[in-house]
């Protein structure tokens, strides 16, 4: 089952194929969570920012215009773009997640911090989202590695490196945290 | 006054990855200000205790050059019949509980083991004056506030352990 909320407008397997999308590709997802962190911003200001390959950023900015996760907010040119903060919901068999804008910006890290994408090769993308509710009460102080290490099954030392690995995408997005 | 620098895990997987500078920093710190590290056996355990921890950038960690250089070393084991360790063990296990908010049958001794360590080096006298360098911030605060609960007021420092202070730190943080 899949739900989302009716914000976007956009129903929601249109959203979920985008969303895939996001999470396979570390490129994508580092330019959705750039666009929702500094919006409304140019395609131009995107390529300096990120250094991807100007052809690359177009099609990702169009794609994610087509899904509704980013919107036109300038209609002359240069457009800027402003983005819409995902939350889409999973459920299967009992188990629910959450793909959260923190959670896309913790993938986008993938490609520049090799911790993170060894814990995905290991743990999934739904190990690193449960991880990432253990990186907020870690930042807060409200767990230590060694208790994180023995609820998520991992070595005190795994759990610390993938805690500290997503320190900074807990820390930023804190205030969002539910 | 002897400062004695107890270490935990945290801050040597923040010296981890490809590039080793923080770790050169941080040796270079100790070295110069002619200190070492303290490390309790928990804490060296944990850092040899995972070889599948390998395959991570920051699981990588020179530690062992340490002990070979002298700048990090073993803590004495802890004496559990010490009544101040026992009690500082009891109380500390009580406040990482509540801190977290798990229960208190869920928080292990091994857990304790950082301000256990900090209330034997003072009831021994082998310091006079305790630094917890850790990323553990319930066992940071546990220390800080119920240390002096036991009249050690003013001898224990927590010192929660970012990427920036690794990053900027100088001997002058060792003397």
């Amino acid at each position: 089952m899949a739900q989302s909320p009716p914000r976007s407008g956009r129903p929601p397997i249109q959203q979920l194929q985008t969303v895939a999308d996001l999470l396979e590709t570390p490129a994508l997802a580092r330019l959705y969570a750039h666009i929702l962190q500094y919006g409304p911003v140019t395609v131009s200001e995107i390529v300096d920012a990120l250094d991807i390959p100007q052809g690359t950023a177009y099609d990702y900015v169009q794609n994610l215009e087509t899904t509704g996760l980013v919107e036109k907010t300038r209609d002359q040119r240069p457009y800027e773009y402003n983005g819409e903060p995902i939350a889409l919901t999973l459920s299967t068999d009992g188990e629910t997640q959450t793909i959260t804008p923190a959670l896309i910006a913790a993938v986008a890290r993938r490609d520049e911090d090799e911790d993170i994408d060894v814990y995905i090769d290991r743990h999934g993308l739904d190990g690193l989202a449960v991880a990432l509710a253990y990186a907020y009460e870690y930042v807060e102080g409200a767990v230590n590695h060694r208790i994180a290490a023995r609820e998520l099954d991992l070595s005190p030392l795994e759990a610390e490196i993938i805690l500290q690995a997503l320190e900074p995408v807990a820390t930023k997005y804190a205030d969002t945290a539910t | 006054m002897t400062t004695v620098y107890v270490a935990d895990t945290g801050v040597f997987v923040r010296c981890g990855g490809p590039d080793k500078e923080k770790f050169q920093r941080l040796r270079r710190a100790v070295r110069q200000a002619g200190v070492s590290l303290c490390v309790p056996k928990r804490v060296y355990e944990e850092l040899g205790g995972d070889p599948a921890a390998d395959a991570y950038p920051s699981g990588n960690i020179p530690y062992p050059d340490g002990f070979e250089e002298g700048w990090i070393v073993v803590a004495d084991d802890l004496d559990y019949t010490t009544p101040l360790v026992s009690t500082m063990m009891d109380e500390t296990r009580r406040f990482i509980a509540n801190e977290t908010d798990r229960d208190e049958d869920l928080t292990e001794k091994a857990d304790t083991a950082l301000v256990g360590l900090a209330a034997q080096l003072l009831d021994t006298g082998e310091a006079d004056h305790v630094v917890l360098l850790t990323t553990d911030k319930p066992a940071g605060r546990a220390a800080e506030t119920l240390l002096p609960q036991h009249g050690f007021s003013d001898r224990i420092e927590f010192r929660y352990v970012s990427v920036t202070y690794l990053e900027t730190l100088t001997a002058d943080e060792f003397r």
